[in-house]
């Protein structure tokens, strides 16, 4: 499953485009930033609220495919040149963590 | 992080690369003004403004290891998501001063922790160099002055378990005494 094919399936927004055609392998969600830094499985989804620049540090740390915030939660404009400049997939939706992770699921585990 | 604690042990080991000789701590904690102010200031080798600028940019950090250096950074965001603030001040050659203020009752405030604990680990791990910490309630105030103990102590290192007991004791012993504890 691709950043792409997950756009198209679940009907996400996308705010931040780079490589769109980046493997999704795995979902995690999590909003206190320090423990997902060392948590979130590269190449995953990652769900959360938190939209801000340390946000995208550590999805750049944790190398995952794209970030998707959740319940329309929001993207600060020096997240959004951050994600843009280190080339960070950032996708909304207005549903919450759970909902979509559970469509998530059935999209990549079949 | 998921403790302030941790935060201040991540700060204070900061200090201890810049070759701080004295350390010191200072958590203010008023349930009158619902606050929580937490200072670790040193006199270590200080940073020019554009390094100040470097340290809180998530993206930037003078190890070699990652692209990326998050402690202050997060450190900044666990006090502004409180409605809080977050300062450094620094001055090459004279020291750094980190200081997070929080809205205690805010939602989203990280417990404090084990603040007791990371003082004496500190001590523990950096016997050379002098830690003041200090700890004000609404209901009072209590400092360790590590200098005052080598007075007392005299060639008896900081890290030497009768030591490191005591210190966790008398933390621990005013602690309630200004929390109001059992």
């Amino acid at each position: 499953m691709t950043v792409k094919e997950l756009i198209d399936k679940l009907n996400l927004k996308i705010l931040v485009e780079d490589d769109l055609d980046r493997e999704v392998e795995d979902c995690y969600i999590g909003d206190l930033l320090s423990w997902v830094m060392g948590r979130a499985p590269g190449d995953s989804a990652w769900l959360t609220v938190m939209g801000n620049i340390n946000s995208i540090a550590v999805a750049t740390l944790a190398d995952v495919s794209c970030i998707i915030l959740v319940e329309n939660a929001a993207l600060d404009d020096n997240a959004r040149q951050k994600a843009e400049m280190h080339g960070v997939n950032i996708l909304t939706t207005e549903e919450n963590a759970y909902r979509l992770a559970v469509k998530i699921s059935q999209l990549i585990e079949g | 992080m998921r403790e302030l604690s941790l935060n201040v042990m991540d700060v204070a080991q900061n200090s201890v690369r810049a070759e701080a000789s004295v350390v010191r701590i200072t958590v203010t904690e008023s349930d009158k003004d619902d606050r929580l102010t937490i200072e670790i200031a040193d006199n270590g080798c200080g940073m020019t403004q554009e390094q100040v600028q470097q340290v809180i940019d998530p993206f930037f950090t003078t190890r070699t290891t990652r692209k990326v250096g998050l402690g202050v950074p997060l450190f900044k965001l666990s006090a502004e998501q409180t409605g809080g603030s977050f300062d450094i001040q620094s001055e090459k050659g004279v020291g750094t001063t980190t200081t997070a203020s929080y809205v205690k009752s805010h939602v989203d405030m990280t417990p404090l922790g084990d603040i007791n604990s990371t003082v004496k680990i500190l001590i523990q791990c950096n016997p050379d160099i002098d830690f003041v910490y200090t700890n004000t309630t609404d209901n009072g105030s209590f400092t360790l002055d590590t200098r005052e103990l080598r007075e007392v102590l005299g060639d008896v290192s900081l890290d030497t378990p009768d030591v490191l007991e005591w210190i966790a004791d008398y933390l621990e012993e005013n602690t309630k005494s200004i929390y109001g504890g059992a």
